[in-house]
């Protein structure tokens, strides 16, 4: 009766943890949701953008442009070494792959906090208005979740390098891409949003 | 039957969306003018469109999943 019910779960199309970082994906989006109407309501809300108390900040578009370049390569390399491990390819490449994603990551954080300290040091802080408000809440948001996905992605990397995944059993680097792939894919609207409206 | 519902609703949506001459969701969106209300309504839209898309993205990778398992069984 167990093993037939394992058997069920097993050849399941769309596994339970699958659907599960599906559902929490939703609430992530509905969140994200919610901030990107708040700065909608700041934007549209003041005719100059940043308001004239923080006209002379000017936001690292291009480094910023670079970063985003970083994360969106990690994205590429994330799905690759799903499709390694789910076509049986060698172990190598997808550890590989694996330890290059979470690099990728850690790389974008470092220049995120430089830029943050680079600014806060411009005067642009969590208090010093609503330009200053909604960016760090919006861009903080989204690094949390960075700093998120970089400690699932260390803890899969490491069970992929004891060899707890193969082509017939990797869940756990399918739900980590997808959550992975997530993070990545919303980086390019926060930035467009925040940085060029 | 089916069909009537169908037309019903559909007659339903139409006479709502011709009737209205303006559409004021909330005190705050009243005065359409201002760049304020424009920004509630514009983040009124975007939240709103947001659960369809969710159960959308949702809904169509569960049936997409199921669609694909049972294609490939039959092969």
């Amino acid at each position: 009766m167990i093993q037939s019910e394992m058997e069920i779960a097993e050849n399941r199309p769309f596994s339970n943890a699958k659907l599960g970082v599906l559902i929490l994906l939703g609430a992530e989006t509905m969140l994200f949701a919610g901030l990107i109407g708040a700065f909608l309501v700041f934007r549209m809300g003041n005719i100059t953008w940043p308001p004239l108390d923080h006209a002379d900040i000017q936001l690292p578009r291009l480094v910023t442009g670079i970063n985003t370049g970083l994360l969106i390569m990690s994205g590429i390399t994330m799905f690759l070494s799903l499709r390694v491990i789910q076509n049986d390819l060698p172990k190598l490449f997808s550890d590989l792959l694996l330890v290059f994603t979470g690099t990728l990551g850690l790389v974008f954080l470092i220049i995120q906090g430089s830029e943050w300290f680079q600014l806060i040091g411009k005067g642009l802080t969590l208090q010093s208005g609503v330009y200053g408000g909604i960016f760090y809440v919006l861009i903080g948001c989204h690094a949390v979740h960075v700093v998120g996905a970089v400690i699932w992605l260390g803890i899969v990397t490491v069970m992929s390098l004891v060899g707890r995944f193969s082509y017939e059993n990797y869940t756990g680097v399918e739900t980590c891409t997808i959550y992975w792939i997530y993070v990545v894919a919303l980086w390019p609207i926060l930035y467009f949003l925040v940085y060029f409206a | 039957m089916f069909q009537k519902i169908v037309l019903g609703i559909l007659l339903i949506t139409f006479i709502i969306t011709i009737i209205p001459l303006t559409l004021e969701a909330c005190p705050a969106c009243k005065n359409l003018d201002e760049p304020i209300a424009r920004g509630f309504n514009w983040s009124v839209l975007f939240m709103m469109a947001m659960p369809f898309i969710v159960f959308g993205v949702i809904g169509g990778s569960v049936f997409y999943s199921y669609r694909r398992a049972n294609r490939d069984l039959k092969i």
